[in-house]
Formats: C-alpha cells, sequence, structure tokens
C-alpha cells in the first residue's frame, strides 16, 4: 500500500530532517511509529500524502508513485486522510459541514447522500447529537473524534494519524484511542505516530522505531517491546516505559 | 480622574433605580462626578451655542434652494424619476435585509432574533422623525417631502415585513435574496447612466452625493476582489507574482492619493487615444478602486496570516485543491479576522471621494464649493459646511454598524486557533 525507500528531506535551513527513512506497510496493516521527538516521524508520513516534499528516494502510495505532479499528489491525497495532532477542524463550519465539504467539493458527491454517510460516521464515533455545532464548542477528545470521522467521510484506503492524542487532555486521550482501535478492527491500512505504549500493544501489526531521520528497527508488538534488538530502541524503550 | 475601580463590590449598576443608577455611573466617586458635572456642563454650553446659531443666525434658504443640487448635482430634471425610484429601490432593499439580520438567529446569543429589539425601535423613531420634520424645516416643497415620507414608509414597512415573515423562509430563498444586492446595483447604474431603452444621462453630468455614492460603491466593489487577489499574489510561491503584486502595492501606498488622481485625469488622457479613452468621471473611478485595492490587500494579508498553517494543510489533505482550500477555508476565516480595518479602509475611502472636487468633479463636496461661490450665498459656508459633515458621517456610520453587526454575526468563537 504504501513503499518508502531511502527518502531523505532537508527543511529550507538545512536541517537533515529524514536520512534515508526507508518502510513498506501492507494492505490492512496498522503500523506504529514510535521514536523520541525531532527523530522525524511526523516529518516522514506527512510525505506519504505530500503535506511534506523530499529531495531523494521514492514513495509508492497505492500504485502511485509521488512525483511534483499536482494532479497526480491531489490523487493521492484523495485516498489518504489524515488526522493532526492539531485536530484542524475548520472553525467556520458546523461539525456537519466539516465532514460534507470534501466528498461534495472533490468528489462531487450529492450532498444529501453525503449528509446521510457523514451522519451514519458522527454515529459511530459517538457525536451525532453535535452534527449542528461549531468546533469550538467541542471538546478537545470530541474535536478529534470529528477529524477521525472528517477523514473517513472521503473513504480513504489509507488513514495517516500524526500524534492523534498528544495534544488531548489524560481523561480524553483514551475515548480518541477507542475509535482508532475499533477502526484498526475494520482492516483499514494504518499509519499512526504515537508514544501511547499501550495502544501500540493492543492494535498495531508492526511497531516501527525511528531515530534521527531513518527507522532503526521494526518488529511485532510483542517482541518490540519485551526483546528488542536494537540498543536504540532499548534505550527509548527504558526512557519512556 | 478617578481610579479605575472594580464595580465588584458594588451593586450591578443594571439593578438600581434609574436616579441611582445615573448617579453611580456617573459619579461613583467624588472626583469623577465632579468631571461628569464639567463635561456635561461643556455639552450643554455647546449645544446652547449651535442651537442658538441654527436657529437664529443661520439662514437655511441656502440648503431650501440648493436641496436637489447637493444631492444629485445638474442631473437633468426631467430623467430625475430616475433617482427616485432607484433611492425607493435601495429603501426596500435596506428595510429587507435590516429585517432578515434581525430575524435571523445569532451564533452569538442563544435566543432567535427578536422583532423590535430597542435599537431597532429607537432607529425606526428617528427615521420617521427625519422624514417627517426635516424635509418640512427645510421648507422643500410639498411633492419633495410627498417623496421623502414615501422612502421612509417603504424602508420600515419592508423593515417589519422581512422581520415578520424572514425567519420562515427557507434557506435557499434566503440565498438567493443575498443576489438581490447586485442586482440592484447593476440596476442603479442603468437607471443613473441610461441607455437600453432610457435615456443616456452622460457621467459628467453627476453630482453631488450622487456622484459621491457612486464613485466610492463603485470602488468598494471592485477593489474588494482586487485586495483579496493582491495579497493571495502577495503570498504565491511564484516569485514574479510575488513581486509584482509588492512593488504594485508599495507604489500605490507611497504615493499620495492626490497625485495618483491627476496622473489619471493627464497621463492616462495623453497615453490613450480619445475613442478609448474613458470618461473623467470613470478615469477617476478607477484610479480610486486601484488606490482602495492596495490598502484593502494589505487588510486581507493580515487576516491570512492569522489563519494557522494547519488548515490550509487539512484541507489540501482531504484531496481540495489547493483554489477549493484557499475559497472555502482559508479565505472566508482570513476575512473574518481582516474585516474591522477593512471596513476602516472603506470609510477612509469614502471620505477619500473629496479629492474629486480637487481635479474638478462636482461630487458632494466639490457642488458645495460651487453653491459657496454663487454670490447669491455668499456667507453661507457654516450651514453648508455642517450639513456636509452630517452627510459624510452618515454615510461612514452606516458602514460602521453594519460591519459591527456582520462582525457579531460571524461567530467570534469560530476563529481558529481560539477554541
Amino acid at each position: 500500500m504504501i513503499r518508502a525507500e531511502g527518502v531523505e528531506k532537508w527543511y529550507p535551513n538545512g536541517f537533515h530532517a529524514l536520512r534515508g527513512a526507508s518502510l513498506t506497510v501492507n494492505r490492512g496493516e496498522v503500523v506504529v511509529i514510535m521514536g523520541p521527538s525531532g527523530s522525524g516521524k511526523s516529518t516522514f508520513i506527512r510525505t506519504f500524502n505530500a503535506l511534506e516534499d523530499f529531495q531523494k528516494g521514492s514513495i509508492t502510495v497505492d500504485g502511485l508513485a509521488l512525483s511534483n505532479d499536482v494532479r497526480q499528489i491531489d490523487a493521492i491525497r484523495r485516498e489518504v486522510g489524515m488526522v493532526f495532532q492539531q485536530f484542524n477542524l475548520f472553525p467556520h463550519l458546523s461539525v456537519l459541514e466539516n465532514l460534507t465539504l470534501a466528498p461534495v467539493l472533490v468528489r462531487k458527491r450529492p450532498r444529501a447522500e453525503v449528509e446521510l454517510q457523514a451522519m451514519a460516521l458522527l454515529e459511530r464515533v459517538g457525536i451525532a447529537e453535535q452534527a449542528e455545532k461549531f468546533p469550538g464548542q467541542l471538546s478537545g477528545g470530541q474535536q478529534q473524534r470529528v477529524a477521525i470521522a472528517r477523514a473517513l467521510c472521503m473513504e480513504p484506503r489509507i488513514l495517516l494519524f500524526d500524534e492523534p492524542t498528544s495534544s488531548l487532555d489524560p481523561e480524553m486521550v483514551r475515548e480518541v484511542l477507542d475509535v482508532i482501535q475499533a477502526l484498526a478492527a475494520e482492516a483499514i491500512t494504518m499509519v499512526v505516530v504515537t508514544h501511547e505504549v499501550r495502544f501500540a500493544r493492543q492494535v498495531a501489526h508492526r511497531v516501527v522505531l525511528m531515530d534521527e531521520g531513518v527507522v532503526v528497527e521494526q518488529a511485532d508488538p510483542e517482541s518490540f517491546f519485551t526483546a528488542p534488538r536494537h540498543e536504540r530502541t532499548q534505550r527509548f524503550l527504558e526512557q519512556i516505559l | 480622574m478617578g481610579t479605575p475601580s472594580f464595580p465588584a463590590k458594588r451593586l450591578p449598576v443594571a439593578a438600581l433605580l434609574p436616579l441611582k443608577r445615573l448617579r453611580a455611573q456617573l459619579a461613583p466617586t467624588v472626583a469623577d462626578g465632579l468631571l461628569s458635572l464639567g463635561l456635561l456642563a461643556l455639552i450643554a454650553w455647546a449645544a446652547v451655542q449651535l442651537g442658538g446659531w441654527a436657529i437664529g443666525r443661520a439662514d437655511w434658504a441656502v440648503l431650501q434652494l440648493n436641496s436637489m443640487l447637493l444631492l444629485v448635482g445638474r442631473y437633468p430634471l426631467a430623467e430625475q424619476w430616475r433617482l427616485w425610484l432607484l433611492g425607493a429601490l435601495l429603501a426596500a432593499q435596506a428595510g429587507l435585509s435590516w429585517g432578515l439580520l434581525r430575524a435571523w438567529p445569532r451564533a452569538d446569543r442563544r435566543e432567535q432574533g427578536q422583532l423590535w429589539p430597542r435599537h431597532d425601535r429607537i432607529a425606526a423613531v428617528l427615521i420617521t422623525l427625519l422624514a417627517l420634520l426635516l424635509p418640512a424645516a427645510l421648507g422643500l416643497a410639498g411633492a419633495l417631502q410627498g417623496r421623502w415620507w414615501l422612502l421612509a414608509a417603504v424602508l420600515l414597512a419592508l423593515r417589519w415585513a422581512a422581520g415578520r415573515w424572514g425567519p420562515g423562509l427557507h434557506r435557499r430563498t434566503l440565498k438567493l435574496l443575498g443576489l438581490l444586492w447586485p442586482l440592484l446595483y447593476l440596476l442603479g447604474f442603468w437607471l443613473i447612466g441610461g441607455g437600453l431603452g432610457l435615456a443616456a444621462v452622460a457621467p459628467g453630468e453627476w453630482g453631488g452625493l450622487l456622484l459621491t455614492l457612486v464613485m466610492a460603491s463603485f470602488a468598494m466593489a471592485l477593489s474588494f476582489p482586487l485586495g483579496v487577489l493582491l495579497a493571495l499574489g502577495r503570498r504565491s510561491n511564484l516569485p514574479l507574482l510575488r513581486w509584482g503584486s509588492v512593488a504594485y502595492i508599495e507604489f500605490i501606498r507611497g504615493a499620495p492619493l492626490i497625485t495618483l488622481l491627476f496622473i489619471g485625469q493627464n497621463i492616462l488622457g495623453f497615453l490613450l487615444p480619445a475613442s478609448i479613452s474613458p470618461d473623467r468621471v470613470w478615469r477617476a473611478a478607477w484610479v480610486l478602486t486601484l488606490f482602495a485595492a492596495a490598502y484593502l490587500a494589505e487588510a486581507v494579508r493580515s487576516g491570512l496570516a492569522a489563519v494557522p498553517r494547519g488548515q490550509l494543510e487539512a484541507a489540501r489533505s482531504l484531496g481540495l485543491n489547493q483554489a477549493q482550500a484557499l475559497v472555502t477555508v482559508v479565505i472566508p476565516q482570513a476575512l473574518r479576522v481582516a474585516l474591522p480595518t477593512m471596513v476602516g479602509q472603506f470609510i477612509a475611502l469614502v471620505q477619500d471621494t473629496t479629492l474629486l472636487s480637487l481635479i474638478g468633479l462636482l461630487d458632494l463636496l466639490g457642488m458645495a464649493r460651487g453653491i459657496m461661490a454663487n454670490p447669491e450665498f455668499l456667507g453661507h459656508s457654516s450651514e453648508l459646511y455642517l450639513v456636509l459633515a452630517v452627510l459624510y458621517w452618515s454615510c461612514c456610520a452606516a458602514l460602521g454598524l453594519g460591519s459591527r453587526a456582520l462582525e457579531r454575526r460571524l461567530d467570534p468563537r469560530s476563529l481558529a486557533g481560539r477554541p
């Protein structure tokens, strides 16, 4: 589904954020990326839908190679949903409009049909009764669940999560993780950058450690957390466990 | 000056009896009381002076004789019915919008809109009084008085009707009603300028308040999209577009409007052959538009800068292309932020139209100066200037009121980054 090989990225200020990161994600797989801050994990998944460009290496998403071709990029973005750390809901639109905007505008689907689907999705993430409210009136956890529903409303083949619970109050982390976990059970391909160890253990098919712009180690959760091979991983786990 | 006291320890002012409430507001401490008394005395003195002058020494005949000249300049008498018709249509549209605005539920308040909130009652009474008393006080002819009453009646009647039945209208109908403004605008140009079956009235014959409003509204309507495009150009990734926008904005902002107006009048006249060179009035209108666009662009740019980057990223990650993301996500939020600054620019634009009198156009100020130069009305400039001040103030106050009403209706919580 996603194949990234030897990806290198320099920021305009010269910072070498990715130094040859490679990762393959299979259809229906849930991959959790962990790593210390500044290790390039957010930058890495943001290259998957071209929110960040890169200078070397190659990325193929759902059979399409990422290039500078804008049409190609828009085509990939339609199939790849993203959930951000800061939610990034559209504050001037109601919750329902946040969900329906892209399907109506991009997929040219009839509004009435999209609204039905959107209400079903809001039902699923447990906030159907807030559909007419504006994002500013919701709690952080509710906003993030709306953001997930918004991404799902485009019916993406792949979902990217960029630290979805990092800016949430602790008591709201669970409600968001539960929603993501329920999605994982439906065999949607997902890449999740997170610090939640318990979530990674329960949900991930594969856990990846990134450090200094490269993928250091990847393994199934059991061996990743109990028998890490790499010394870098051991040090990281000592710090967070 | 009293110390900035926090009213927490006192009773809330609204809970007091009227007289006590007045005391609590004007004289919470001895020092505040003295200050209030002093200011009241000053205001009373000024009011007495002005009133004495207005009733006693002022000679309002100058207005009585020139009211149509001030309003429409040398617009042909036989065609002035078109302007009255336009006035009636504008009054109807204003009443309609006012009523719908009131009846519409507000994002910043829980309850539905009221039919006649207190401010509206005051405004309605003021409009009625003005329409009944002012034309009569100026001693206008009976037919003219009647027309003013009719305008006021149309405005208030539609205000009432829209407030009464507006909430029951379908959302789509309301959107269509919003289209009435641009339609009426085009219709207005047809009624004013003629053509298509109506006798043509050349722009050179427009004058007074009519010319001022035509120029100001033309410049506002066109400088707004231009300003948005310039602001986007200034933030563009394409260097040519970016530097072009920057150069344009900085050049215009660095030059006084009056010099640009002279450039427009003289140099354009030399550069373009007479056959395609626009009329003097239109040349000035375009200069005003291009001038205002540069200032608006800066206001919009500040609004664009206030929209977090994540908004564009979220829109793009949903598959919206750059144009769709800008139009549906970024620009609406940017304009909400920029609205107060933009209205400030529009108000400045209304006042900038007075410069047109310096290039020989007979706008409101130019017309008034023409009247003052007439030996018949020598020595009556105070009366005219006072009326001018009131007219310009009314235009600007209307803009200010409209913008604040709009601001309140665009939910303040809906600003990104401010949950």
